[in-house]
């Protein structure tokens, strides 16, 4: 009466009875595997007659193995590979986001309040180092000669000129001569050959808290240098005023637009966006997808796109700040932030410039197959600004990231960080020494935002042809200017110019929508393939053969090493068994009864059930199928019955 | 039974080896296949039977599975594409010029002056609106009749609820109803319909006061009004937000109807003429001219000259980069000859395009402006497609189902060509009548106000509708080779003020050979058409997956998995016919065993059979067997007592037989 789970365990040891290989030793075993195994070198190896051919079989088996190997590492190390395919669609395609701005960012009559003194200040520079005074040119504002206040722009920055690189320069202001200490390094000094030009006007800035370091920043013209010194002291007075004040300084969309049609209807400044740029002022994105809904065109042509005429009032504008007149305009998508300063089309007055569009669409594939990220959630780099991720993002985000950890305020062409808040030198006095200084590591990729920062993977990239024609032309000129007047009449009184004027056409040139993607060029399967080729090309091998090796070369061969040990152990246990009782050994010839071989034994000591199997009854009269036997060690003793002379060669 | 005797011999033509039952047909096909796992199976202990039995059948249904993969990849019919860039000689595009402006305006001018008076007259009372001036000295009296086919009014929207409609030139203005909603303007619904015409009071507007009005809104607009047909109450009124719109619209509108009755003859004659307009033509170090310029007429841009058209001669080469090799063109489009309402943009118009394609210059076309040197280098941008099943474009346009309308220009399919073709076809459907832009088809005319009153606010609605184009975009298909020529635009001012002299008076003298500078900045245009240095981009396709793809992959799986190949595929068929075989052989036996034991029903004994009678002599132990399970063939072991054939002697037996077999072969 067995326990039933001993049951089952007995049942399965009888049903599946655990034995070892065959083969009793090694050499056994490799034979049978050589003649047995599915691929094809092997067997050659056995069966041929004669050291050479034998010498060349091995080494030719081994060199396919060698192949496989080496070819199965070249599929494995190309499989990260990925394939483009460009598609075309001819589809209904969404209408891209065009952001426009007036290249002068605020009216210069309202700004007057903030930048007069600084305004003041530039005309005295320019008048005393120059001899320019603007009374004689164009009269554009009266100038008050106060000379109270202000030579706190020139404290701050001051305007100097070089004499022949030496070291002593001539301050612009006061004219006086003073010396340059510390390091001087120069704008664009490689560019400049120092030789020739004796007028060498730069700015000198200064570490706050410790004078004597000093940087230098030289311009070949005066232009350049008094345009950046300018700028410097606007951005810092830009700095101390509120969000709102500057929306309501610069450009409402009622002045800036004064026609829109799209796809062949009227449009107004309510499909317009406002969106604040700190460079640009007020610019306004058309179809910002802000309202959910983002417009499409199904036809393509200039007819069908974006038309919108401009006004731009060249008498309002700053004239130190900007020098060109006219708008800059960006094609982007509705998730895209607009980098206006950086990749903005400029569009000139007087002249309708029309922009053809072609859209393509385009997919990386990212990790493994390249270096790119999907979201940039990855990017240790938090995105300072609300709109999806782009290289550009992430590369302003850090460097105004490292901005306001070094300098302590945030740079003003660039959003604010959360508790940070823009530099100016009320506050922080020592701000552009820092950030130029920063500014010259962030160039030369020292700090380490370059590496940070990774592309993103998919990308949306509109082609413009931009080609311009003369607007009003001569003849339609008067009415058309006496029916812009009209239109914009309502609110001013004058006639308009057309050099106020600009007009612009945005349209897709064709409904094409290209789809450049990248596809894995390998699939697992594909892989798999091209393994089963190689393998089967080589050595008719495939997967089964690999387990055969596992299973004769690891499992078999350990086994029967074993088994050589324990029967030398167990051999050993015995001698000395018997050489203490002195009784003959039995053992041995027992073990020559197993069942298919003569040296195979069972590990189990015999069970009854096992001792039942071993012996089969003979008392069949009929001639019993031989034994089992593997066919090899039946074929092997054929060969060596019909060729003894040459085996015997061979073992010799 | 002669049918199965003659089944049993075709069995052991079929299969030389194997046993009679199944499971030795299995054991033989397991031992013999080529394939790797099966042979494994028989080899060893039940154990590695066993296991060896599940790995097999792992191995095939993973080969199964893949191979599904593998043939939906085939069948997805993905291409891969390969980019070449470079320089080579190409045919260089074919380059149309056309002015901005279609006609001349002192050619046109006998036909629009009435017009050209009312659109005068009417900007006269928008834009100085004195109410007690009104009755104003106009001394011939405008043609009233042309206004009212198509109107344009102004909407006051002081009040916003309750917009008042002013007819420029009467004295009565109508009030829209409440009904109305002129300020819900979003793109998709900016025609505002006044549905209830009928209520017209006899209100005095308020003067326009442009002054006065402290808001930011716009007070006043501008709307063009399109009825059904004139003075019926289903009218549309397209609003403008601005005036210089809504009078552009408004004028295209009235001249299409005016020129549409124009004969196409009288229409090309009022249009520059090619010697007016090509001044100077150079082609690499070849002189050309006018003549060398290929007339089309264009229905935006009047006459347009095409360069290298290739329609009648060979298309020319180019075989090297730069200005110096291109086409330099000088052009004249005499801006002061424009039509000053229609077109306010003034310039040329040009187009690259490959040769035997329309050009479609509202798409495609650029600008060049006047007094300034174009400098334009190409890059053939070149896409070639696989077809059908590849990807859904088509070849020649043959496959698209829209009549091409453009095909009378012996031109190339393209997708403008279609969706032109498209809206012209819809157009003739709906509205009765072509539009004046597109080619007619046979028997149609163009529209016209006297013919066709409605015909505008017919088309203003065919082209504001969404699902008809919807319709156009889906029946339409892309072409497979799509050329698109990248342009790099740099401009420069020309002629320069010094040599501006000298260059006017010789074209002057040139052109109109008289001694008076006839030309002037605003008119003259130099062009240089080139080759970059790199001319070409091509995008090439081939099919990712052919089918020595798919064999040699389904190959490789098999392989990898198993060490199969076709011959193991066919291996196993042979072992289901042969199985197939035996099915058919153990039906017929139990058939005629069944027969039998009806027989032995009707006898309560067999009839003895030969052997049994010899049986019945020789041996003792003789007992009559139950013949119904096998038939009589099988049921007689040869030596009665062998034990059962087992696995080991089913081994051993086909070396037995095939020996002598091989040997007698």
């Amino acid at each position: 009466a067995m326990a039933p789970g001993k049951k089952i365990t007995a049942r399965i040891k009888r049903t599946l009875p655990v034995k070892g290989p065959q083969a009793p030793t090694l050499s056994e075993l490799m034979r049978w595997y050589c003649l047995n195994t599915n691929t094809h070198g092997c067997r050659r190896i056995v069966v041929s007659r004669g050291r050479l051919r034998r010498f060349i079989w091995i080494l030719l088996t081994l060199s396919a193995v060698g192949l496989i190997l080496w070819q199965c590492a070249e599929l494995l190390m190309n499989y990260y590979s990925a394939s483009v395919s460009v598609t075309v669609q001819f589809q209904k395609l969404p209408f891209p986001a065009v952001t426009i701005c007036n290249i002068n960012p605020y009216k210069y009559s309202s700004m007057k309040d903030y930048l007069s003194e600084l305004d003041k200040e530039t005309k005295k520079a320019l008048e005393t180092f120059y001899g320019f005074s603007e009374g004689k040119s164009k009269v554009r504002r009266s100038v008050d000669e106060g000379n109270s206040t202000g030579t706190d722009f020139f404290k701050q920055i001051p305007l100097l000129k070089f004499e022949d690189f030496s070291k002593t320069a001539t301050d612009l202001r006061s004219g006086q001569k003073r010396k340059i200490e510390g390091s001087v390094f120069h704008k664009d000094s490689s560019i400049v050959n120092s030789g020739d030009s004796n007028d060498i006007i730069g700015f000198q800035l200064c570490d706050a808290n410790n004078s004597s370091e000093c940087a230098l920043y030289t311009f070949s013209s005066g232009v350049n240098a008094i345009q950046e010194w300018y700028k410097l002291h606007y951005m810092n007075i830009m700095a101390q005023i509120p969000l709102e004040t500057k929306e309501e300084l610069s450009y409402s969309a009622d002045d800036l637009l004064l026609t829109c049609f799209f796809d062949g209807l009227s449009c107004d400044k309510r499909h317009f966006t406002r969106f604040h740029h700190p460079l640009h002022g007020n610019c306004y994105t058309f179809n910002s997808g802000e309202n959910g809904t983002i417009l499409s065109t199904s036809t393509g042509g200039s007819e069908y796109g974006l038309q919108v005429v401009l006004y731009i009032d060249e008498a309002d504008y700053n004239p130190f700040l900007v020098t060109s007149t006219g708008a800059k305009i960006i094609v982007h998508d509705q998730n895209e932030y607009p980098f206006i300063e950086d990749i903005g089309t400029e569009i000139e007055t007087a002249a309708a410039t029309s922009i053809g569009m072609h859209f393509t669409r385009s997919r990386k594939l990212s990790k493994p197959y390249s270096d790119c990220t999907e979201t940039g959630a990855d990017i240790p780099v938090e995105n300072l600004y609300n709109k999806s991720y782009s290289l550009q993002i992430c590369l302003h985000s850090c460097f105004q990231k490292a901005m306001v950890d070094s300098c302590g305020c945030a740079q003003y062409a660039q959003p604010l960080p959360a508790g940070a808040e823009y530099c100016n030198y009320k506050k922080n006095p020592n701000w552009m020494y820092c950030y130029y200084r920063l500014h010259e590591k962030f160039v030369k990729e020292q700090l380490g935002c370059q590496q940070i920062c990774k592309d993103a993977c998919s990308f949306k990239e509109w082609a413009l042809t931009t080609s311009i024609a003369q607007w009003p032309s001569t003849v339609s000129e008067d009415w058309m200017l006496r029916v812009l007047s009209w239109d914009k009449g309502q609110k001013i009184n004058k006639k308009l110019n057309k050099t106020d004027l600009a007009n612009l056409m945005v349209f897709y040139k064709d409904l094409n929508e290209r789809f450049i993607s990248e596809n894995p060029a390998n699939t697992l399967v594909i892989l798999l393939s091209n393994f089963g080729g190689q393998l089967g090309l080589w050595m008719s091998c495939s997967v089964v053969c690999v387990i055969e090796i596992i299973e004769v070369f690891f499992i078999d061969s350990l086994f029967i090493v074993m088994r050589r040990q324990w029967q030398k152990a167990k051999k050993w246990w015995n001698d000395r068994k018997r050489d203490q009782s002195g009784k003959p050994p039995e053992a041995s010839d027992l073990e020559r009864q197993g069942h298919d071989n003569p040296i195979c034994i069972d590990e189990d000591l015999p069970t009854f059930n096992t001792a039942l199997r071993l012996p089969l009854p003979q008392d069949n009269p009929l001639p019993r199928t031989p034994p089992p036997n593997y066919s090899t060690l039946r074929l092997e003793t054929a060969f060596t019955e019909q060729l003894p002379d040459t085996l015997e060669v061979e073992q010799h | 039974m002669n049918l199965k005797k003659y089944f049993v011999r075709a069995l052991h033509r079929l299969q030389k080896g194997p046993g009679y039952t199944y499971k030795e047909l299995l054991v033989w096909y397991c031992d013999n296949t080529n394939t790797h796992g099966p042979k494994r199976i028989i080899k060893e202990g039940p154990k590695k039977k066993l296991i060896w039995f599940f790995l097999t059948l792992l191995f095939a249904s993973l080969v199964f599975w893949q191979w599904g993969i593998l043939i939906n990849t085939y069948l997805s019919y993905n291409v891969t594409s390969s980019l070449s860039i470079g320089f080579k000689t190409m045919k260089f595009p074919a380059v149309t010029v056309c002015n901005a402006n279609p006609f001349k305006y002192s050619e046109v001018k006998h036909l629009l002056k009435e017009l050209d008076r009312l659109i005068e007259a009417a900007l006269e009372r928008i834009l100085q609106p004195t109410p007690g001036n009104s009755s104003e000295n106009i001394s011939p009296p405008l043609d009233l009749d042309l206004w009212h086919q198509i109107p344009l009014v102004l909407i006051d929207e002081h009040d916003k609820d309750n917009p008042v409609i002013l007819d420029i030139f009467e004295s009565n203005q109508s009030t829209a109803g409440n009904e109305t909603a002129v300020g819900n303007q979003t793109i998709a619904s900016n025609e505002t319909t006044v549905g209830n015409q009928t209520a017209v009071g006899n209100q005095t507007a308020p003067p326009p006061a442009p002054a006065n009005v402290t808001s930011e809104e716009k007070k006043y607009k501008l709307a063009v009004k399109l009825c059904n047909h004139q003075g019926s109450d289903n009218c549309t009124y397209r609003n403008f937000t601005s005036a210089a719109q809504a009078v552009t619209e408004w004028y295209i509108l009235q001249s299409t109807s005016i020129l549409s009755k124009v004969p196409l003859q009288e229409r090309i004659r009022m249009g520059y003429q090619a010697e007016d307009m090509i001044l100077a033509c150079l082609y690499g170090a070849e002189p050309c001219n006018y003549k060398n310029f290929t007339q089309i007429y264009h229905p935006d841009h009047g006459n347009c000259y095409i360069f290298n058209w290739g329609m009648d001669e060979e298309a020319l080469n180019s075989s090297n980069p730069g200005a110096e090799f291109g086409l330099k063109l000088i052009l004249d489009i005499s801006q002061q000859d424009y039509i000053p309402y229609l077109s306010s943009a003034a310039g040329a118009r040009l187009m690259l395009h490959q040769q035997k394609s329309f050009p479609f210059l509202k798409d495609q076309g650029i600008y060049a402006m006047a007094g300034t040197e174009t400098s334009i280098g190409v890059l053939v941008d070149e896409l070639e497609r696989m077809g059908y099943p590849y990807s859904d474009c088509t070849m020649n346009g043959s496959d698209v189902p829209v009549k091409n309308l453009y095909s009378q220009y012996n031109t190339s399919y393209s997708i403008q060509a279609c969706l032109r073709s498209c809206f012209q076809n819809h157009m003739i459907e709906i509205c009765g009548c072509g539009h004046y832009m597109f080619p007619l088809p046979e028997g149609v005319n163009y529209c016209n106000n006297e013919d066709n009153p409605g015909w505008a606010y017919c088309y203003s609605s065919l082209r504001s509708s969404i699902r008809h184009r919807q319709i156009c975009i889906d029946s339409c298909k892309e072409t497979c080779n799509d050329t698109q020529y990248k342009m790099t635009i740099s401009m420069a001012d020309w002629p320069s003020e010094a040599s501006e002299d000298w260059i006017f008076h010789i074209l002057s003298y040139e052109r109109d050979m008289s001694t008076n500078v006839t030309l002037d900045r605003n008119g003259i245009i130099k062009l240089n058409i080139y080759f970059q240095e790199y001319n070409y981009r091509t995008i090439s396709e081939s099919a990712a997956t052919t089918i020595v793809w798919l064999l040699s992959s389904l190959g490789g799986q098999f392989g990898f998995w198993m060490g199969g190949s076709v011959l193991c595929l066919i291996e196993f068929g042979e072992i289901i016919i042969d199985s197939l075989w035996i099915t058919i052989i153990n039906v017929t036996g139990w058939c005629k065993g069944l027969k039998q034991k009806r027989a032995q029903a009707r006898y309560p004994d067999a009839p003895p059979t030969v052997s049994e009678l010899v049986e019945a002599h020789t041996n003792l132990g003789f007992q009559h067997e139950d013949a119904g399970a096998l038939p009589r063939d099988e049921a007689l072991p040869p030596e009665p007592g062998t034990p059962p054939p087992n696995y080991d002697s089913l081994r051993v037996q086909p070396l037995d037989i095939l020996g002598p077999d091989s040997d007698a072969e």
